[in-house]
């Protein structure tokens, strides 16, 4: 176990009241009351409370089926919790679905992107349904493909390029409207370590400016990136805290097994 | 573009990105050619027997009414057509929902601006527009046996608003399929069934009483279709082809929220 104490994550959330449509320009607060999620017999999430504040970028660690894309799911109002509340800036995902959309940034695994459209053609659809149009939606898609390098294989279908272009798009396609809230789930899966380093060197560029929430089971990722991390196991969330402190023992991985610290 | 359009937009793009819209088209302007010419030649080889062999000549009078073009050649290509539709039209949608749903890239699509209803009803509708190319590339063959037999441009739409009806409700019946699986063979075969035992429930009469017949026959998609046929547009009919295109986007719509709860 690590010699480092995690801060238990029972303590009191504070109450937020739903605030104003208009994303906030730092960042969103993220808030997750004992939050539960079952399907059928298993449990995946239970009982998770956790608050992150606007502009912080929060490391969601655990080993595969810990739960980490199950609380994604609840955040983007993907699922339904089974019960407790998640909110971001105060608003529930599934009640106040399209103010809390137009806060987020969702940059899913790399598989999930259309392999038969266009890169500036999926960049347009993405701003489209977040309700962009015009020269804004034009400026909007040439802005995030000169910051993701993708002008070379702009108009190449994205079916036909490399892994690491493919997580660039993903990532375009997440900064295109400028979110408040940035969810990033396993961003850097199956890339070599030039293309780690610049998906790194991306999101390190919004640290501090837009709230992140990041998914990995990198630890070197997590301490890299994320000023606080949360480690679920078995769908609890075990241990949360400054990153260096929760990932700076002897053996960082100890935090993996929920039974040592429960 | 709204977040509406744009989604329209993509499902088109996405459609016509692979072999399937360009096949399908194919094939129904093949087959449409098909079945007018060998309709046509049957009718010519009719007429020259009555007009050489048995009667003796054309201004006899005595070629009997059912040996026209419309009973000849248009009303049995039109019928065919619309079985031919049975056949091709499960087949451009069994990826509309499946393949979304397999791939993850509905998380894009639910994280957006679009709201499920939203999301069903875009898909539903690129879906109609491509029913649309459908029948019109089917269009010339029929057109031209209308006009150049003097059968009037008025029972000529009125087939094709039938058929334009049954293609939505057929569409309507893949979509619904669709949006309860992953697999797009699943959702193919599951149409295939569905729209064959809709598409005629005669063959049921011998085994129910007179009165379910009755309600079997009016559940039925042919003796709809064959109204319009007959150049007959009734109210009944039209309402009967919204009703069935609403309860598959109910399904279709329920389908997304069972996702969430599931």
């Amino acid at each position: 176990m690590s010699s480092a104490r995690p801060q238990r994550t029972d303590a009191a959330l504070s109450a937020s009241e739903p605030e104003a449509d208009t994303p906030p320009r730092r960042g969103a607060r993220v808030e997750a009351r004992e939050l539960c999620r079952r399907f059928g017999r298993h449990v995946a999430l239970d009982g998770v409370s956790l608050a992150i504040e606007p502009g912080e970028t929060f490391g969601l660690l655990g080993a595969n089926g810990a739960g980490k894309t199950t609380f994604i799911r609840l955040v983007t109002g993907y699922l339904l919790p089974t019960s407790g509340r998640v909110a971001v800036d105060g608003l529930s995902p599934d009640t106040d679905a399209q103010a809390v959309h137009a806060r987020l940034g969702f940059v899913p695994e790399t598989s999930r992107l259309y392999p038969d459209l266009r890169v500036r053609s999926f960049l347009r659809f993405c701003g489209g349904v977040r309700g962009m149009r015009g020269e804004a939606l034009e400026e909007a898609v040439e802005r995030v493909i000169a910051r993701m390098a993708l002008r070379a294989v702009a108009d190449r279908l994205i079916g036909n390029l490399s892994k690491g272009y493919q997580q660039r798009v993903s990532l375009a396609q997440g900064f295109l409207h400028d979110p408040a809230l940035l969810i990033v789930d396993e961003p850097t899966s199956g890339l070599d370590p030039r293309q780690r380093a610049e998906v790194r060197s991306i999101l390190a560029e919004v640290r501090g400016r837009r709230t992140v929430l990041l998914c990995t089971h990198d630890l070197l990722e997590a301490r890299e990136l994320a000023q606080r991390v949360g480690i679920l196991s078995r769908g609890r969330l075990v241990a949360v805290g400054p990153a260096e402190e929760v990932l700076g023992g002897e053996n960082p991985l100890d935090l993996f097994r929920s039974e040592e610290l429960s | 573009m709204t977040p509406l359009l744009a989604l329209v937009r993509k499902e088109l793009l996405v459609l016509f990105g692979s072999p399937v819209a360009y096949l399908t088209l194919a094939l129904i302007g093949t087959v449409t050619a098909l079945l007018f010419f060998d309709h046509l030649r049957i009718y010519n080889q009719i007429l020259f027997l009555y007009t050489t062999t048995v009667m003796g000549g054309f201004d006899s009078g005595t070629i009997p009414d059912y040996v026209s073009v419309r009973d000849t050649v248009f009303l049995p290509v039109m019928e065919q057509l619309a079985l031919t539709l049975v056949g091709l039209i499960p087949l451009a949608t069994m990826r509309v929902f499946a393949e979304e749903r397999l791939r993850g890239t509905d998380e894009l699509l639910f994280t957006s601006q679009l709201s499920p209803a939203q999301i069903v009803g875009g898909k539903f509708l690129a879906t109609f527009v491509f029913v649309s190319l459908l029948l019109g590339v089917s269009f010339v063959y029929p057109a031209t046996s209308v006009l150049r037999a003097g059968l009037g441009i008025e029972h000529l739409l009125a087939v094709y608003l039938g058929l334009f009806v049954l293609g939505l409700g057929l569409a309507s019946i893949g979509l619904a399929c669709s949006a309860f699986t992953t697999s797009q063979l699943v959702a193919a075969v599951s149409a295939y069934a569905v729209a064959f035992v809709l598409y005629d429930f005669g063959w049921a009469n011998s085994f129910v009483g007179e009165s379910v017949a009755v309600v079997l026959d009016r559940l039925s998609l042919h003796p709809r279709f064959a109204g319009f046929a007959e150049g007959v547009v009734s109210l009944a009919d039209l309402v009967y082809f919204a009703a069935l295109c609403s309860a598959c986007a109910v399904l279709a719509r329920l389908s997304l929220d069972w996702l969430r709860i599931r």
